[in-house]
C-alpha cells in the first residue's frame, strides 16, 4: 500500500461522503454520552496515591490502630470580647447540642465545651465530668469555668486561644460523610444564633468537598464560557460563523468522546480531569491549520472539494505528527504514581487521538458543506505576502533571519535569567491554598491557624520493642522532650500525647502543686495514672494517643499550614531529636500533612519521569518526522527555551511548584511541539521547493523563512492566540489551580509561538552550514 | 367494671422498676469477679479482671454501697474503688491508688461517662433511677426463647447522651435480655444483650453480657468467673481503711 494511502482514502471516503461521516460520528458521540449520569467527583487527597499505596496502607493502620477518625471539621467561634460570657457559652452549648443531632457527625466525639471531659481538683477532691455541663449562671461560676480551662494544657490553643477570644468545636465525621453538607448545615445553625461572634469552618474534608463543588460549577460554566470565546477569536480571524463552528464542532465531539471514555472506565472525575474539557477545546485548534491551509488552497484552486483533498495532503503528516506528540505528551502522564494525573493524561490522550480521527474525516466532511460564494470572499483576504498579520510574522522571523546572532545573544541573556529563577524554584502543595486568599475557607484557616494549634495535622507514631513499654517513665519522658523540641519549629502550634495525660492526673492528685507538671518515676504509677485517666475521660482520648498492648505511642502534631514541607520539618526534627537522645522505640509520620508531604514528593518524581519520557518520545517523533537528528534538536529549543523561561518566571514569583505546573510542564512539550513541527517541515518544503534538490543559497534560506512565517506561521499564531483564548478564561476561576493552568498555558502558547516564529529562524541562519551539510534533506 | 380491663396488668414504670431490683438489687448483699475485656473495632483487646461487692442499704431502688478491687491489669493491681450510691443524688465515689498509697475523693458529674474504658457507664454498671425516665410499653414479644416487655425509657432531663431506650424485659424473672440506646439523632448506637443467665442460689443472674457501641464498632464483654449472693458482707468493708488493705477473703 501507498504511504499515506489510509489517510487519503479515509478523506476521500469522507468528502465523498460527508452526512454519512458526521451521522457516524454523531452516533458514536451519543453512545459515549450516554456514560454522563454515571459521572462523580473525587476531591479526596487521599485518593491521590492508590489505596495499596505504602503510604496509605500505613495511615489506615495507624487510623485503625489508634480509632481516629479520617475527617474533622472545626468549627471556630471568635468574640473580639472573649469568649467566657453567658451570651456566647450559650451560643456554644445550642450549636453544639445541634452539631449533635446531625447526621454524617461523629456525635460521641465531638470536642467542645460540654462534651470534653476535664478533670481537676477543687479543696482535696478530684472533680471528674464534662468541662461545662451548663453555662454558669453566677460570676463565681465563670471564674471557676475559667480556671479549669486555663488550667488545663489540653484545652489551650485547642478549644480556647490562649487570649480567650476564640473557641473550637471540634467534629469528626462518620466514614463516607460529605463535609461540605455538614459544613453548609453547621453554617446554617450559626447563622441562626444572633450574637456579635464570627463564625469559621475549617478542615480538610471541608476544603475538599468544596473544591469537589467548585469544580462541577467550573466544568459546567468555564467550559461552555471558554468555547464561546473560542468561537468569537475564531470568528474575528475567518469572519465565517461556519468555519468558527466548524472548528468547535470537532472540539465538541472529542470533549464528549474523552469524557465518556473516562467515566465509562469507571473513573471519577478528578481536579486535574475537571480542566480536561478546556484542554481538548484547546488541542481541538489543531485543526485551524486544515482551515488556514484550506484557504490559501481554495484561492489557487477554486474547487472545494480538491482543496479539502490537497490540504489534507499538506498539512497532513504535521497534523499526525503533531497529535501524535502531544497524545504522547498526555499518555506519558500514565507513567504518574498520582492517579487523577493519569486519568487526566488517559483521558486526554484518548481525545487527542480522537482529534487526529476527526482530522482526517469529521473536519473534511463539514468542510464540504461551506458555501463557496462567501468562502471566495473571505479568502480573497487570505494573503501570505500582503495581509497585516502576514507582513508582522515576516518582519519578526526577518528579524531572527537576518541578525541571528543577536537574537541569540538576546535569547542567551533571557537563559542564563530563566536558569538563575528555575533555580529558585520550591516544590509544595498546599490544599488551602488551592483556594483563593479571600475565600471563605482560607480566611477560616488562617484566623484559626492564628489563634488556635493549627488546622492541619500529622502524627508522629512511637513503636517499641515490647509491650508496656509507652508506660516506662523513660518512654514517658522521651515523648514529652520529643514533643517540646518538635514545638519550637515555627509550623508547630500544639502537640499533644499521652505524656500530657500522664502529667495531668499526676498534677491534679497532687492539688495541683506545679512540682508535680511532670511524668512520675516509675511504671506502676504511670499504669495507675492511665487507668485513673480512662476513669475520667472519652475512651477514645486515651486511645487516640495509644494503642491497646501499650507498644504505641501517637504524637499530635497540630501545624499552622498545609505546606506539604512543615512536615519535612517535622520529620527532620524527630529524626535529630532520636539522634541526640538514642531510646529503643523507632518515630514513624502518619497523617494526613504526612500523606500530603509523600505525594507532593511524588509529584515530583513523577513529573521528572513524565517529562524525561515525553523528552525522549517527542525527540525520536521529531528525528522521525524531519529524518534527521540535527532538525529535531533545532526544533526542540523553542520548546525547552519556552518552558525553562516560564519556570525561571515561576521561581522568581515564589510561586510553589505545585501539582498543575508539574503536570503541564510534562503537558507542555506535546503541546508546543507543534509549532515546530509544523514550521520545520513546512520550511523544509518549500525550500526544496525553491531550492531543489542543491545546497541551499542563504538568500532562499531567508526568502523560505520569511514565507514560513507568513503562511503557516500564520496557522501557529492562529493556533496559538485560539488556544490561548481558550485557557484566559481560566484566569478568573475561583480557585487557583485554574489560574495557574490558565496562565500557564496562555504564556506557553505566546512564548512558543513567538519563539518559533523569531528564534528557529534565527537558528537555522546561524547553523545553516551545519544543517544544510549535503543538501536540504 | 367501670375500670378498664388492664388495670391488672403491670404497667411500664412497674416492669422497670422490677427489672432494676432483679438486675441491681437482688439479694441483700452481692458478691462477683469478673473479666471485662474491651474489644477495638480493629480487634484490640484490653482486659480488666476485678471483684465487685455490692450490699444493699433499704429497698430495691434505695440506696447500695458498692466496693471494687482490680486485679487486672497488672499494673494497677491493688488499686479500689467505691461508691456510695443514693438514688436521688450524685453518688459518693472513692478512688485508692497504690502508688501513690494515697485516696481520693471523686466527685462524679457525669453518671454517664465510661466505667474504667468501658463501654458500661457507671449507671450501667449501679442503675438508674427509675424515676428519671418516662417509661412506655412498646410491645412484648419473644426474643429466642423467652417472653419479654419491650419498654420504651425516655430520660426527663436532657442531660443524657441518649435519647430513649428500648428494653427488652424478660416477663418471668425481670432481668433485661437486651437494651438499644437510641442517640439524639434517633439513630442506633449502643445496644446491651445479656448473653448467659445463670442461676446462683435461687437467683436469675446475668452472668454474661456484652455492650457494643453501634457507631465506633468498639465493644465491651464481661463475664462472671465467681458469683455469690447473701455472703454477709460487713459494713466495715465500705470504707477508707479498707480502700488501702481490701480483705483478702472478701475480694478473691
Amino acid at each position: 500500500m501507498k504511504k499515506g494511502a489510509i489517510r487519503e482514502s479515509l478523506t476521500g471516503f469522507s468528502v465523498n461522503h460527508p452526512k454519512l461521516v458526521i451521522a457516524i460520528v454523531l452516533l458514536i458521540t451519543v453512545g459515549f454520552m450516554t456514560q454522563f449520569p454515571k459521572m462523580r467527583t473525587d476531591t479526596d487527597p487521599k485518593n491521590m496515591l492508590p489505596a495499596t499505596s505504602d503510604v496509605r496502607v500505613w495511615n489506615d493502620k495507624v487510623e485503625k490502630t489508634f480509632g481516629l477518625y479520617k475527617d474533622t471539621i472545626v468549627l471556630g467561634i471568635v468574640n473580639g470580647r472573649g469568649i467566657l460570657n453567658t451570651g456566647t457559652l450559650g451560643r456554644i452549648r445550642n450549636i453544639t447540642d445541634a452539631i449533635l443531632r446531625m447526621k454524617g457527625v461523629a456525635a460521641r466525639d465531638v470536642s467542645s465545651f460540654t462534651t470534653i471531659d476535664n478533670v481537676s481538683v477543687d479543696g482535696g477532691m478530684l472533680k471528674v465530668g464534662p468541662l461545662m455541663t451548663d453555662v454558669p449562671k453566677t460570676d463565681a461560676g465563670m471564674s471557676a469555668l475559667r480556671r479549669d480551662l486555663f488550667a488545663n494544657p489540653l484545652f489551650i490553643n485547642r478549644i480556647i486561644s490562649k487570649d480567650g477570644k476564640t473557641a473550637a468545636i471540634y467534629v469528626p465525621l462518620e466514614e463516607g460523610a460529605n463535609g461540605k453538607q455538614v459544613a453548609d448545615r453547621i453554617r446554617e445553625i450559626v447563622k441562626k444564633e444572633d450574637g456579635g461572634e464570627k463564625y469559621y469552618i475549617a478542615g480538610d474534608p471541608v476544603a475538599r468537598d468544596t473544591f469537589g463543588a467548585e469544580m462541577f460549577k467550573l466544568m459546567g460554566v468555564f467550559s461552555p464560557i471558554a468555547g464561546m470565546v473560542m468561537l468569537v477569536v475564531a470568528f474575528l480571524m475567518f469572519r465565517s460563523l461556519f468555519l468558527s463552528f466548524s472548528i468547535m464542532v470537532p472540539a465538541m465531539v472529542i470533549i464528549i468522546w474523552s469524557l465518556g471514555f473516562i467515566i465509562g472506565l469507571g473513573y471519577p472525575i478528578h481536579i486535574m480531569s475537571s480542566m480536561s474539557p478546556v484542554f481538548l477545546m484547546a488541542i481541538a485548534t489543531d485543526s485551524i491549520h486544515i482551515f488556514n491551509e484550506f484557504y490559501f488552497r481554495y484561492r489557487e484552486r477554486q474547487d472545494k472539494n480538491a482543496a479539502i483533498l490537497d490540504t489534507m495532503k499538506a498539512v497532513g503528516v504535521p497534523l499526525i505528527y503533531t497529535d501524535v506528540a502531544t497524545a504522547v505528551g498526555f499518555g506519558s502522564l500514565m507513567l504518574a504514581n498520582i492517579i487523577p494525573v493519569r486519568v487526566f493524561g488517559l483521558g486526554v490522550g484518548f481525545g487527542t487521538l480522537a482529534l487526529l480521527l476527526m482530522s482526517f474525516t469529521l473536519v473534511p466532511a463539514i468542510l464540504t458543506f461551506v458555501n463557496t460564494e462567501k468562502l471566495r470572499r473571505v479568502s480573497e483576504r487570505e494573503d501570505a505576502g500582503s495581509g497585516r498579520t502576514g507582513r508582522l510574522l515576516r518582519g519578526l522571523a526577518g528579524l531572527g533571519a537576518r541578525k541571528p546572532k543577536a537574537v541569540v545573544a538576546f535569547g542567551l541573556i533571557l537563559f542564563a535569567f530563566a536558569v538563575a529563577g528555575t533555580s529558585r524554584i520550591v516544590v509544595n502543595n498546599n490544599l488551602i491554598e488551592w483556594f483563593k486568599y479571600h475565600s471563605g475557607i482560607r480566611t477560616a484557616d488562617r484566623v484559626l491557624n492564628r489563634s488556635l494549634g493549627g488546622t492541619s495535622l500529622g502524627y508522629m507514631v512511637g513503636i517499641a520493642n515490647e509491650d508496656d513499654f509507652i508506660k516506662t517513665p523513660e518512654a514517658m519522658r522521651y515523648i514529652e522532650g520529643l514533643q517540646r523540641y518538635l514545638e519550637r519549629l515555627p509550623v508547630v502550634g500544639k502537640t499533644t500525647s499521652v505524656a500530657d495525660y500522664v502529667k495531668r492526673i499526676n498534677l491534679v492528685l497532687h492539688n495541683d502543686d506545679p512540682k508535680f507538671d511532670t511524668i512520675p518515676d516509675s511504671k506502676e504509677t504511670i499504669g495507675q495514672y492511665l487507668f485513673l485517666f480512662s476513669m475520667s475521660a472519652k475512651p477514645s482520648d486515651l486511645d487516640n494517643m495509644v494503642d491497646y498492648p501499650f507498644r504505641r505511642a501517637n504524637i499530635w502534631v497540630q501545624l499552622k499550614t498545609w505546606d506539604a514541607q512543615a512536615m519535612r520539618d517535622v520529620i527532620r526534627a524527630a529524626g535529630e531529636y532520636k539522634k541526640a537522645h538514642p531510646i529503643a522505640m523507632e518515630f514513624k509520620p502518619a497523617g494526613i500533612a504526612y500523606f500530603n508531604l509523600v505525594w507532593n514528593d511524588d509529584v515530583l518524581w513523577d513529573m521528572l519521569k513524565g517529562f524525561i519520557a515525553a523528552l525522549v518520545i517527542v525527540f525520536i517523533i521529531l528525528a522521525f518526522n524531519f529524518r534527521s537528528f540535527k532538525w529535531a534538536l533545532i526544533g526542540y529549543v523553542p520548546l525547552l527555551f519556552t518552558i525553562l523561561l516560564i519556570y525561571g518566571v515561576v521561581g522568581f514569583m515564589k510561586k510553589d511548584f505545585d501539582m498543575p505546573i508539574s503536570v503541564l510542564s510534562t503537558l507542555s512539550l506535546g503541546m508546543a511541539i507543534d509549532f515546530a513541527i509544523h514550521f520545520v517541515s513546512r520550511f523544509k518544503r518549500r525550500l526544496a521547493e525553491v531550492a531543489g534538490e542543491g545546497n541551499p543559497e542563504k538568500e532562499q534560506i531567508v526568502d523560505s523563512l520569511l514565507w514560513t512565517a507568513a503562511r503557516p506561521g500564520k496557522g501557529i499564531m492562529r493556533n496559538a492566540v485560539l488556544f490561548a483564548s481558550a485557557f484566559s478564561v481560566m484566569l478568573f476561576a475561583p480557585l487557583t489551580p485554574y489560574i495557574t493552568v490558565g496562565a500557564f498555558i496562555v504564556s506557553m502558547m505566546m512564548l512558543s509561538s513567538l519563539l518559533t516564529i523569531i528564534y528557529l529562524p534565527a537558528l537555522i541562519t546561524l547553523l545553516r552550514g551545519w544543517l544544510f551539510k549535503g543538501g536540504p534533506k | 367494671m367501670l375500670l378498664p380491663a388492664n388495670v391488672f396488668a403491670i404497667s411500664p414504670k412497674e416492669i422497670m422498676a422490677k427489672s432494676e431490683a432483679a438486675f441491681y438489687y437482688q439479694g441483700r448483699d452481692f458478691k462477683a469477679r469478673m473479666i471485662m475485656k474491651l474489644i477495638s473495632a480493629g480487634g484490640q483487646e484490653r482486659t480488666r479482671e476485678l471483684t465487685m461487692l455490692r450490699k444493699n442499704y433499704g429497698p430495691p431502688g434505695g440506696n447500695q454501697k458498692y466496693f471494687i478491687y482490680f486485679f487486672q491489669p497488672a499494673d494497677v493491681k491493688d488499686m479500689t474503688f467505691m461508691v456510695y450510691k443514693y438514688p436521688d443524688r450524685d453518688s459518693d465515689r472513692w478512688l485508692f491508688i497504690p502508688a501513690l498509697n494515697m485516696v481520693r475523693r471523686i466527685a462524679a458529674q457525669d453518671k454517664r461517662s465510661s466505667f474504667v474504658g468501658s463501654d458500661f457507664s457507671y449507671e450501667d454498671v449501679s442503675g438508674r433511677n427509675v424515676n428519671d425516665d418516662t417509661h412506655s410499653l412498646v410491645r412484648e414479644e419473644k426474643l429466642g426463647a423467652r417472653d419479654c416487655y419491650v419498654v420504651k425509657s425516655t430520660p426527663k432531663a436532657g442531660d443524657v447522651e441518649y435519647s430513649y431506650k428500648l428494653s427488652w424485659v424478660d416477663k418471668a424473672d425481670f432481668l433485661p435480655m437486651k437494651e438499644e440506646y437510641y442517640d439524639r439523632r434517633g439513630e442506633l448506637y449502643k445496644v446491651f444483650t445479656a448473653d448467659e443467665v445463670k442461676n446462683v442460689k435461687g437467683f436469675p443472674t446475668i452472668t454474661k453480657r456484652t455492650m457494643k457501641n453501634i457507631q465506633s464498632g468498639h465493644r465491651t464483654e464481661v463475664s462472671f468467673t465467681k458469683a455469690d449472693y447473701n455472703i454477709g458482707l460487713p459494713d466495715n468493708i465500705f470504707s477508707e481503711r479498707f480502700l488501702k488493705q481490701p480483705p483478702r477473703r472478701w475480694i478473691d
